[in-house]
């Protein structure tokens, strides 16, 4: 809508937000994230840190002798009750410690932070890639249902949500690394070296992830754009107004499936940042995967900790900024009910 | 439930060329083979300024038939036959030209509101886009427009209103917003279909008033979809009947209701609930069901649940204007008066 | 309304029609039973070698080979054999983890959201826990932790296919229990394990049915990654994932020993999906 002229005027935003419904969900939906996050973290500890019971043996190897073992234990605080380490584990997690690498020695939230920006640009453009295609073949396929092109991409979409990632990726390699000679078949280039350089690098992880999303997409916005064409009265209406096809399906149905996409780009984010860990294998990029990897090889079961700790509450994060941006942009519940 | 037509009598020109003829309509959907036939071969006329009643049970092809006119139809539709407006056909059309011809031509209100306006859409836009629909309008005019337009549907503080979202508005007003959407381009002819159905007593009351009132200012056409003969009784001129996608009886409102002939029409009535039934009586039904769209039986659809059906009803009875402005379909019209 | 109407009576038309023949399920079932069989009954019936052992001098031999109808990979074992023993592996993990998750969460999730209140609150909150981990990476850890064997795999797995089923199997049940002959069965004075047992099992079984096609695809993917990053079936044992590890490691040269897993892979997934798919679609329009 254009700026506002006289008689109109769109009020006190900033009012009417304050008072709004929006400001009270948003407080629900944090309030209900901290319960999940301390689950999350207790869970971890309890998998990888009560379940085999023996972490100093295992990092020791089999032949090490039971004093040895002990010493061990005793150095890493393995023989205090499990509720205390757990505790203490919680407090230098809150204050932003995460234990030290048994096998670097290095803190580990340190080598978080310097693996996190790898797996960050990875996934950022694998959501550029996939949505940014998604979009306008679902709204090409939602144009004519059952048109040549729908048929075409859903076919396309089915067979592309069943090849698993690391398969497409071995492709992409073939292709486009070893045949064409277009891409690296491996290795990073950071961003600060140089751009182009750096994106040529990512080009066939980012895809190889993105691609099974894509499908993903497409499938979930073309058949919620369908049903709304196919169900929906305000699409009546909207045709009844005798305005193009482009604009009801554009400005009436993709407004109202944007919604939907939000909610579950917000849920893929903890299943891709899992993606990207056989990924990162595959083309040696130095991300968190990568890191989390070494770590379970190195037996170094404080990094993986703190690895398993961050994947979860950066899906439990997106969870909820889905949420939030939700509850921002729908005026069902920015303005609330009457 | 039906107040007074608090209308002067408009003086349609029922003489001169009608704005809108439909003829042997026939709608049929048909999906992995099978079909159902919808519409089979309706025809009625529409003259300039006048209120006419589509009247019939659901399943009848009331809305279907109406929206065919205008290509509001699932994919899945075939529509044969003729309709024109002001003599254009607009039974096979492509869909360009249809568009110009949906809410500057005819423009509808559908019955239930809530579901009916875009949810996440301000109203004011969802007019806006109406307006700017037909005819090259800028932003600005045709938000003026927009607002003018509310205040024509006697919505309270049309300027706030303008910015508010469908769900801040009661059943009443948002159906006012859906009536000032179809009045956007300024049709000639206004399809209300069930419009006040899912409205409440009172407001269905004064949304039928405004109406009314908007069809006298503005000179339209109205064609008022319901399965309610009482409504269609207090407020309608003309009144077409129509059972199994057909027309089975055509006149006057005045006319119709003094001289029910067709046997459909009068259960139909019979089924109406009036004050001076004894108490404790059971309302009157019509007996058996709508007949099956997939498989139309030959000969009158009615015959099944017709009491004075006979073998003669098994031939398909003609609908032809059986006394001046009187139409029907029935080979036993029924003689006796409304209060018979 | 009218249109609605006549679209519904088109639904059930095409129902009808669908029930005497159904292409679009028939199809995908049978080239499921085909690879069910090739993985399971072929190894005993075809003149196949064994998938272990092989010889080193037989190593790389390309398609066609006298008995080695796929070629051997660099241990100089038959590929055929080993995608065929491999399918086995992938299938019973799959089936394993998806029958935990459909008896287990499917019960879990029924009974959340039948008996409602607290213990409904308590119970989703602890899956939400379960849901908001990325699974193939605490499957990682834990494989790594308990060491990799097919068991381990299972168990690990099952860990987040009990939530999956289980919150399906919640929000089929309060869908269902809005319906009135839930509460007519309640209000006749059935005893609850009968309502749950005779009227909610029969009617969230088809979704739960679904939605476990659907996970077979899922898991049989996961299983492949464990495998192929070596924390899943160990190594000598054959399994699509590890195969594919060992085919990239000489991608250029011999690409056809990432090729034949990742087929057998694709395609089996891609039957799972399309019967899943169209499972759904057709329950949805009942």
């Amino acid at each position: 809508m254009a700026g506002a002229a006289a008689p109109i005027r769109r009020g006190s935003r900033a009012a009417t937000l304050v008072t709004s419904p929006s400001l009270r969900l948003i407080g629900r939906r944090v309030l209900t994230a901290v319960p999940i996050l301390l689950g999350v973290s207790v869970l971890s500890f309890w998998v990888l840190d009560l379940i085999p019971g023996n972490a100093a043996q295992q990092l020791l190897g089999a032949e090490a002798t039971p004093e040895q073992v002990a010493a061990l234990e005793q150095r890493l605080g393995l023989d205090r009750p499990a509720v205390h380490r757990y505790l203490s584990w919680l407090g230098g997690a809150l204050t932003g410690d995460l234990g030290t690498s048994l096998s670097s020695n290095q803190p580990a939230t340190g080598l978080l932070w310097s693996h996190l920006a790898v797996t960050g640009e990875l996934v950022l453009l694998a959501f550029v890639f996939s949505l940014g295609l998604a979009v306008p073949v679902a709204l090409l396929a939602a144009h004519r249902p059952n048109g040549f092109f729908d048929r075409l991409s859903m076919i396309v979409s089915i067979g592309g949500l069943s090849v698993a990632n690391y398969v497409l990726a071995l492709l992409l390699v073939l292709v486009f690394a070893v045949q064409l000679a277009m891409f690296p078949a491996i290795g990073f280039v950071p961003l600060g070296e140089s751009v182009g350089e750096n994106l040529r690098s990512l080009v066939l992880p980012a895809g190889a992830i993105a691609f099974p999303l894509f499908c993903f997409y497409t499938r979930f916005l073309r058949g919620d754009l369908v049903d709304q064409l196919q169900g929906e009265d305000y699409i009546v209406t909207a045709r009844a107004k005798g305005i193009g096809t482009w604009q009801v399906l554009l400005r009436h149905a993709f407004r109202n499936s944007v919604f939907g996409l939000i909610t579950v780009v917000g849920l893929n984010l903890g299943t891709l940042i899992g993606a990207t860990v056989i990924i990162e294998q595959i083309f040696a990029l130095p991300g968190l995967g990568q890191l989390l990897l070494q770590a379970i090889n190195a037996r170094d079961f404080v990094v993986v900790q703190a690895c398993v700790v961050v994947f979860a509450v950066v899906a439990v994060l997106a969870n909820l900024l889905a949420d939030l941006l939700y509850a921002v942009l729908d005026p069902r519940i920015r303005y609330g009910g009457r | 439930m039906s107040a007074e037509p608090a209308v002067e009598p408009v003086t349609p020109d029922v003489t001169g060329e009608p704005l809108l003829e439909v003829d042997d309509l026939h709608v049929r959907f048909s999906a992995r083979g099978r079909q159902i036939h919808a519409v089979n071969g309706l025809s009625y006329r529409l003259h300039a300024g006048r209120l006419l009643a589509i009247v019939g049970e659901s399943g009848a092809g009331k809305s279907v038939g109406v929206r065919a006119l205008v290509g509001l139809l699932p994919h899945s539709a075939h529509v044969s036959g003729s309709a024109r407006i002001d003599g254009t056909e607009l039974i096979g059309l492509p869909e360009r030209e249809l568009r110009k011809v949906r809410g500057a031509d005819i423009a509808m209100v559908f019955q239930d509101p809530t579901r009916s306006l875009n949810p996440t859409m301000r109203v004011g836009t969802q007019i806006t886009e109406a307006v700017r629909a037909h005819g090259d309008v800028d932003r600005r005019a045709a938000r003026d427009r927009a607002v003018e337009l509310l205040r024509l549907v006697r919505l309270a503080a049309p300027e706030r209103r303008f910015l508010a979202y469908p769900h801040q508005l009661s059943g009443g007003m948002r159906q006012r917003v859906m009536i000032a959407i179809a009045l956007a381009a300024q049709p000639r002819i206004l399809v209300a279909d069930e419009a006040t159905t899912a409205l409440d007593v009172t407001t269905q009351a004064q949304i039928m008033e405004l109406l009314l009132d908007l069809r006298r200012r503005l000179g339209m056409a109205v064609i008022m979809i319901t399965h309610d003969l009482g409504l269609a009784a207090s407020y309608a001129e003309d009144v077409l009947v129509m059972y199994a996608g057909k027309a089975v009886e055509y006149a006057p409102a005045g006319t119709l209701f003094a001289r029910v002939r067709m046997p459909y029409t009068r259960a139909l009535l019979g089924a109406l609930p009036v004050l001076e039934r004894e108490p404790h009586t059971l309302l009157p039904v019509i007996p058996g069901q709508p007949p099956d769209l997939g498989s139309l039986p030959v000969g009158c659809a009615f015959r099944f649940r017709c009491g004075l059906a006979s073998d003669e009803c098994v031939a398909a009875p003609p609908f032809v204007e059986h006394e001046p402005g009187h139409w029907w379909a029935c080979w036993h019209p029924d003689g006796r008066g409304a209060d018979g | 309304m009218a249109v609605a109407e006549v679209a519904t009576a088109l639904r059930g038309q095409s129902r009808r029609r669908g029930r005497v023949r159904a292409p679009e399920i028939v199809a995908p079932a049978a080239i499921l039973a085909v690879v069910v069989a090739a993985c399971f009954l072929g190894p005993l019936v075809l003149p196949i070698a064994e998938p272990v052992g092989g010889n080193v001098l037989e190593s790389y031999l390309p398609a066609f080979s006298p008995g080695h109808l796929l070629g051997t990979d660099p241990n100089g074992n038959d590929i055929l054999s080993r995608v065929l023993h491999g399918g086995q592996s992938s299938l019973v993990v799959a089936l394993a983890v998806n029958l935990i998750g459909l008896l287990v969460g499917g019960t879990l999730g029924a009974l959340s959201g039948f008996v409602g209140g607290k213990t409904d609150t308590v119970i989703m909150r602890l899956l939400d826990v379960l849901i908001a981990f990325p699974s193939l990476v605490l499957t990682l850890a834990v494989a790594q932790s308990l060491g990799p064997s097919r068991t381990n795999t299972i168990l690990a797995l099952a860990f987040f296919s009990v939530p999956a089923f289980a919150r399906v199997s919640r929000a089929a049940t309060l869908r269902l229990r809005e319906l009135p002959f839930m509460a007519a069965a309640e209000l006749c004075g059935t005893p609850a394990w009968r309502v749950l047992a005779r009227h909610l099992a029969p009617n969230i079984a088809p979704q739960l049915v679904t939605f476990g096609l659907l996970g077979m695809g899922i898991v049989i993917v996961i299983e492949g990654a464990l495998s192929f990053l070596g924390l899943g079936i160990p190594a000598p044992a054959p399994s699509w994932g590890n195969m594919i590890a060992l085919g990239q490691q000489s991608l250029s040269a011999t690409p056809m020993l990432v090729v034949w897993p990742s087929a057998a892979l694709f395609l089996t997934v891609l039957t799972f999906n399309v019967l899943g798919e169209n499972l759904r679609s057709r329950w949805s329009r009942q």
